[in-house]
């Protein structure tokens, strides 16, 4: 009865969780400009570094808060996307150029960028 | 829209459509390389560079805040201490088994001078955050480079440069600098203060200290008319002296095995605000990638199909501020070396470049870079002196860069040329001796400022003493 009650929170919450507006690729990129984590120290490490990339277009970066262009990349799971990070994937540079983030920086700073922090 | 990689896939995939067999073999060798694990054994996080082939797990990692926590981390943290900036350089520089050392925490415009248009600036900020900070208050930097994610204390560590004959590289405009040291002491160094520290620390691949902050002399902002536009190869060779003669900053990449070039203008306009549009140009060099792919051992028809689809591609423009234009977002990945040489020199060799590569090496596609940088007086400056002309050979990050070494840069070398102390090279200490007319000079300063060597790793140590 537990384990249903769970799955009823767990599927009410997925609907109540806001999907990402539609916007266009620039609407997109002027938003992730407008965002920032809201720990001091995660926006000045995010600020140095991963904003320079997932906030403009022609990185081919996903942008931060472009929650549908991380769908596919949050299905790899966490411990996957920490260790993309940093070792670099792609485009991705090792670390994000984050050199003196810590692996828990780098979770949280992926939940950020996927809104995945709410 | 009809996009020049879709017009050369397309045509080259129509064309070439029974390669199966070659297609197979490159999808194999385009997997990615391997990557080393996040942690080593002793739970130290893995550092790697931009382009991945530099690796290295510091067991420390520092990010002071201010020049007195900068000193002391210098003076007392684990050795090799190894200031990074943004990872961009593909030598090893950085790698260290001590301390890995940023500072982030030290960034942003400390002051400025609307008068004279001088900017002092903390040497973490990176150039992409320059540009807008100096904006603000109507100055830019004279030159940028091709890449702005550097840090300003990287970019004037590695004499990293843009492009212009008039124009020398990011280190030619500093004014002054404060430089922490093994030591723990911080010099104020300028042309007149601690002269021959100034003089031999302007570039200095992070092992005379740590710069944390420099006073620039920059230029009020200006509009330029940046235009880009397809061209042969041939004639822009033989255009380039008129070319670095005409346009404030000039420079071109020739694509191998295309006969082609692309020229790059910037120059100052009062023409109205028209912005760059979506980059093309990672659309443009991946769809080289899949010439190479799919025509590499056609080399006739791998030209022909690249003729084809560039001959009528239109010029490309757009008005904006300079440090809007001058620098660009690099999402493919690659290897570099890039050799400075005298620019009497430099046509010659970069012939000599294209005809090895086409001759040995139908795997390059990336576009060969070609610039011209003014003379300075910085000892450790690859400019030290001469006018230079550099070119830049790349190579695609999951790539052999193996013939950098052992096709490119004995063309470079007999062509008297000083490599980019940021990019690919085999360089010793015994080298730089004969390049560098005051490279003892600038040694002995190293020494001095860092008796013990805190600041060598391997490679800066074959740099500056065993070579």
């Amino acid at each position: 009865m537990r384990r249903i009650a769970i799955a009823t929170a767990l599927a009410l919450l997925a609907a109540c969780t806001p999907s990402a507006p539609d916007r266009s690729p620039a609407e997109a990129a002027a938003y992730a400009l407008t965002l920032a984590p809201k720990d001091a120290r995660l926006a000045d490490l995010y600020a140095q570094s991963c904003k320079t990339c997932h906030t403009v277009l022609d990185t081919g970066a996903p942008l931060s808060g472009d929650r549908t262009a991380w769908d596919a990349r949050w299905k790899k799971g966490m411990p996957a996307l920490v260790v993309s990070t940093v070792g670099g994937l792609g485009g991705m540079p090792a670390g994000g150029q984050c050199f003196s983030c810590t692996p828990q920086d780098y979770e949280a700073l992926i939940r950020f960028m996927a809104d995945r922090d709410r | 829209m009809t996009t020049r990689r879709n017009v050369i896939v397309g045509a080259a995939g129509a064309s070439v459509a029974a390669a199966g067999g070659a297609v197979g073999y490159r999808l194999w060798r385009d997997r990615e390389p391997a990557t080393p694990a996040a942690l080593d054994g002793e739970g130290h996080l893995l550092w790697r560079n931009w382009s991945g082939i530099q690796n290295a797990y510091p067991q420390q990692r520092a990010a002071p805040d201010s020049e007195e926590a900068l000193a002391d981390v210098l003076k007392s943290a684990a050795t090799p201490v190894r200031p990074v900036g943004s990872g961009h350089s593909f030598t090893p520089l950085v790698p260290t088994s001590g301390t890995l050392l940023t500072l982030d925490r030290m960034s942003g415009l400390v002051s400025h001078d609307a008068t004279n248009h001088r900017a002092t600036v903390r040497a973490g900020t990176r150039l992409g955050d320059l540009g807008p900070a100096l904006a603000g208050v109507g100055q830019e930097m004279a030159n940028l480079p091709d890449i702005n994610k550097q840090s300003l204390g990287g970019a004037l560590g590695t004499g990293t440069h843009g492009t212009g004959r008039a124009l020398k590289a990011i280190h030619g405009d500093v004014l002054s600098f404060r430089l922490a040291t093994p030591k723990g002491d911080v010099i104020s160094c300028d042309r007149t203060n601690n002269a021959d520290i100034f003089n031999a620390a302007r570039v200095n691949l992070g092992a005379f200290g740590v710069v944390s902050e420099v006073t620039l002399q920059n230029q009020p902002l200006t509009r330029v008319l940046k235009r880009t536009t397809v061209r042969q190869l041939d004639a822009a060779i033989e255009e380039w002296p008129a070319l670095i003669a005409n346009h404030r900053n000039v420079e071109f990449y020739a694509i191998p095995f295309t006969g082609l070039a692309a020229v790059i203008t910037v120059d100052e306009t009062d023409k109205p605000i028209s912005p760059r549009g979506p980059d093309t140009d990672a659309d443009a060099v991946m769809g080289l990638k899949k010439l190479r792919d799919l025509t590499g051992f056609l080399p006739g028809v791998r030209r022909s199909l690249a003729q084809s689809a560039f001959k009528d591609a239109p010029a490309e423009e757009a008005v904006d501020e300079g440090w809007k234009l001058l620098s660009n977002e690099r999402p493919v990945r690659f290897n570099e070396m890039e050799y400075h040489l005298p620019l009497e020199a430099q046509m010659v060799a970069l012939r000599e470049v294209i005809a090895a590569i086409e001759k040995h090496r139908p795997d390059v596609f990336f576009p060969i870079e070609v610039r011209v940088i003014d003379q300075d007086d910085a000892w450790l400056s690859p400019f030290f002196g001469r006018v230079s002309g550099s070119i830049a050979v790349h190579a695609y990050y999951k790539d052999d860069y193996q013939f950098l070494f052992d096709l490119i840069e004995p063309i470079l070398r007999r062509h008297d040329g000083r490599p980019h102390w940021g990019k690919l090279h085999s360089l010793k200490a015994a080298d730089f001796v004969s390049l560098y007319p005051r490279f003892k000079d600038a040694t002995a300063v190293r020494a001095m400022l860092d008796p013990q060597g805190r600041m060598l790793n391997d490679h800066l140590r074959a740099v500056f003493i065993d070579g």
